[in-house]
């Protein structure tokens, strides 16, 4: 599947940011493929939210190109990379904990009968659609109209996932999805990216710590260290070890574990 | 793993809530059981002294004239908590509600009473330097309607100021609208003693009265416009000349309506005078049979058996009695006015004045002519704060932008703009508040709503409004503000109590709706 696209999603060539004198990102090339799952990995500072920041519009490059679907873009706000069809699902993840599944799920986006802020909701169409997209990637809401206060942290996940893609998105950017999950819960989010990944024309950066997680999921690995690429491939082509050396930002396991023995 | 955890979801793990425990999750149902527990109370203790009756609303707290001064006093409150409330649930608070509607009731009875100018000023040296002002344009005798309008300019924009204020600069709304406060009460009391003073007067006052019964303004055939009482004042003979041309049936209405009310009244007359009467014989038998003395007791009693009083007649009905009373039965000429302060379902209170004793008082007239207007406009306000809050768009918006202020930027919420609209709109209710007060009484004062701002947020809180945003509805809004009101109206019916107990009574509801309140939101978010 990722081995046979022709066309990237997104590509980034070069990109540079920097602030005042401090350089975050030095030249990061990145190419995601429609349909697989891009694992960016990298130790804390290495520029993991830099990048995704410059990729959902939040920070403009100092240097570089973006290109979506082989065009180049430029992101003045959040909202253009949105309409470009990035999905950005960020660790507090933008929900509302207080009103329902079904309002978070539209929350901005109302469907209302007159397109005005006075409008009524089209309350029954909008539970049906919420329903219905958060079963496509494996949950089924019992009553769309329960708090989203009461959801499970992994069924929060999948909500705005779910949310992201209905209104458009073809890159799926989450940052750190399993990071405050407990264990049953973080199968339950990878299970979910499983089912994103199946729906075959979505491409999802996953940025994690998590090696474990990558290595079952990711179709493809990137990891940077101190603003740089400094390896890349496939997960047919990394080995364990490799990914592992990678993570802690080239350093050898060996000689760590020598020096712990010390 | 075994199958059947494997077919256990996360979801069904909520479910298994009873219904029960889902009611009790609702926000309003703290508050709804204290609304019952008031109107019990003040069922219970408005029940005359030594009468026992299956009824327990029959006491003066629910007789026609109870129901229309406490909806007066809750749908008053009422409406200025829904524009409180609304700004609470989008996260913010507006102290300045109570300096807003004596602010506005200033404005808007000075409008009506000398009008609205806009003058230039500017410095000229003739004969000295001095401040002279150039009027750009001067209205005399502006209309309900304009005096109105021009409030809503001032108002509106300063409520558009504040929340303006609030957003750009990130300052809490509470230190903002406490500056509001008190620029808005010491400005309503600087203009009124600037403008409201006679040529005799050194200082002026800060109260505007000789304002017109404007709501009672009615056209007289053949007078034209006048208020009622000087159109009831008016010589016989004008009078009469009013009644020719009203139609025969009119006229027989009216007349045999004059007729029922005057022998009700000459009923109630005979009942008092026959009370009275017996009472002192009632007295007199007692005295017999505690002394023993039989055939002194035997003779009052047949006394008490044979009394009767000659009943009284009831008052002659004349034409000019007609003619006064067909001048009541004029509508107003100025229908705001009389929208904002008259009085509504009027026919009902009339209807309901026939059959049964709740409208008629001791002396057998009609207690209440109707409710006052300001509980219909609060039912208006209420009904579109609910739709807008349950069922639209706007709604969502409201309660994403107090629950998770940067979720809601973050799904492209315009915050600042939910924000600064409720911040419009309550000084928009706090407009209409003033608005129904000076068009009820015709006065205006600039100590009017003093500490109003701290009710609406207290009867908002009562209500369910949770003080951290996010978390409320237009319902509890609604039975917060009865609970207040009925609250203020039950304690004064407890006899041998200090009627300031509704303080202490308050005080501790607002305390244990908060804490419920709390409990309620921590259910929710799956905190507890």
């Amino acid at each position: 599947m990722a081995d046979n696209a022709t066309t990237p999603l997104i590509e980034t060539r070069g990109l540079v940011k920097k602030f005042g004198s401090f350089t975050a990102l030095n030249g990061v090339d990145l190419t995601v493929y429609p349909g697989e799952v891009h694992a960016l990995l990298g130790d804390n500072g290495a520029g993991k939210s830099t990048l995704i920041k410059i990729l959902s519009g939040v920070f403009k490059p100092t240097d570089g190109e973006i290109i979506v679907e082989g065009r180049p873009v430029s992101f003045a706000s959040p909202r253009d990379a949105t309409n470009a069809g990035i999905g950005t699902v960020y660790q507090d993840l933008a929900l509302n904990a207080l009103t329902s599944v079904t309002r978070n799920f539209f929350l901005g986006r109302e469907i209302t009968h007159f397109s005005s802020p006075f409008g009524l909701l089209k309350m029954g169409e909008m539970d049906r659609i919420a329903t219905e997209e958060m079963a496509k990637i494996g949950i089924n809401v019992a009553d769309p109209n329960q708090p989203v206060g009461t959801m499970s942290g992994g069924q929060r996940q999948t909500l705005a996932i779910a949310r992201a893609i209905y209104f458009g998105a073809k890159v799926l950017i989450l940052d750190e999805p399993t990071s405050a999950l407990g264990q049953k819960q973080q199968m339950e989010v990878l299970k979910t990216i499983r089912k994103v990944q199946k729906l075959g024309d979505i491409a999802i950066i996953l940025i994690t710590h998590n090696e474990i997680h990558a290595r079952l999921i990711a179709d493809r690995f990137t990891f940077l260290s101190l603003g740089e690429v400094i390896g890349r491939g496939t997960s047919k082509e990394l080995e364990g070890d490799d990914i592992k050396r990678l993570m802690a930002g080239g350093a050898e396991i060996g000689d760590l574990a020598k020096e712990l023995a010390d | 793993m075994n199958s059947s955890a494997s077919t256990r979801q996360e979801s069904d793990r909520l479910a298994s809530k009873s219904w029960l425990k889902s009611l009790l999750a609702r926000p309003e149902i703290g508050p709804i059981g204290v609304m019952l527990l008031l109107f019990g109370m003040l069922g219970y203790f408005s029940i005359p002294a030594g009468e026992f009756s299956l009824n327990p609303f029959a006491g003066e707290g629910f007789n026609a004239l109870g129901i229309r001064n406490n909806l007066r006093v809750i749908a008053q409150l009422g409406i200025i908590a829904l524009g409180a409330g609304l700004l609470i649930i989008a996260g913010e608070f507006d102290l300045s509600i109570g300096s807003m509607i004596g602010f506005a009731g200033a404005c808007m009875a000075m409008v009506l009473r000398w009008g609205f100018a806009i003058v230039i000023p500017y410095i000229s040296f003739e004969g000295g330097m001095h401040v002279e002002f150039f009027t750009l344009f001067y209205i005399d005798n502006v209309s309900p309607i304009g005096a109105i309008m021009i409030t809503m300019c001032f108002t509106l924009f300063f409520g558009w100021l504040q929340g303006f204020i609030v957003v750009r600069s990130g300052l809490p709304s509470f230190i903002v609208t406490l500056g509001g406060l008190f620029f808005l009460r010491g400005l309503t009391e600087v203009s009124l003693r600037a403008f409201n003073h006679r040529p005799d007067q050194t200082k002026g006052a800060t109260t505007v009265t000789e304002l017109p019964d404007i709501k009672n303004i009615i056209d007289v055939p053949g007078h034209g416009e006048m208020e009622r009482e000087s159109a009831k004042a008016l010589p016989e003979a004008d009078l009469m000349a009013i009644l020719k041309d009203v139609p025969a049936d009119t006229i027989a209405s009216i007349t045999e309506r004059l007729q029922y009310t005057a022998q009700r009244v000459a009923d109630a007359k005979t009942q008092i005078m026959a009370t009275k009467g017996v009472k002192p014989l009632e007295r007199a038998l007692e005295n017999a049979i505690e002394s023993g003395n039989e055939t002194m007791a035997e003779t009052i009693r047949n006394k008490i058996d044979t009394f009767v009083v000659n009943p009284v007649v009831p008052k002659e009905i004349t034409d000019i009695d007609v003619a006064r009373a067909y001048i009541d039965s004029i509508s107003s000429a100025r229908p705001i006015a009389n929208f904002f302060g008259g009085d509504i379902l009027e026919p009902i209170f009339d209807f309901l004045y026939f059959p049964v004793d709740w409208n008629t008082n001791n002396f057998g007239n009609q207690f209440a002519p109707g409710l006052y207007s300001c509980v219909m406009i609060w039912v208006i306000l209420a009904i579109l704060c609910y739709v807008v809050l349950s069922r639209t768009q706007a709604g969502n918006w409201i309660y994403s932008t107090g629950g998770n202020l940067q979720a809601a930027k973050a799904n492209g919420v315009p915050t600042d703009r939910v924000k600064i609209s409720l911040f419009v709109f309550s000084a928009f209710c706090a407009t209409i508040f003033a608005t129904c007060q000076v068009f009820e009484v015709n006065t205006a004062d600039a100590a009017k709503g003093n500490l109003k701002e701290l009710e609406a947020i207290a009867a908002a809180v009562i209500g369910g409004i949770v003080m951290t945003g996010g978390f409320g509805t237009v319902v509890g809004i609604i039975v917060g503000a009865f609970i207040f009101g009925l609250a203020k109206e039950a304690f004064f019916y407890i006899p041998g109590i200090d009627g300031s107990f509704y303080r202490v009574f308050l005080g501790l509801v607002i305390i244990a709706s908060a804490l419920l309140n709390e409990n309620i939101r921590k259910r929710i978010m799956g905190t507890l």
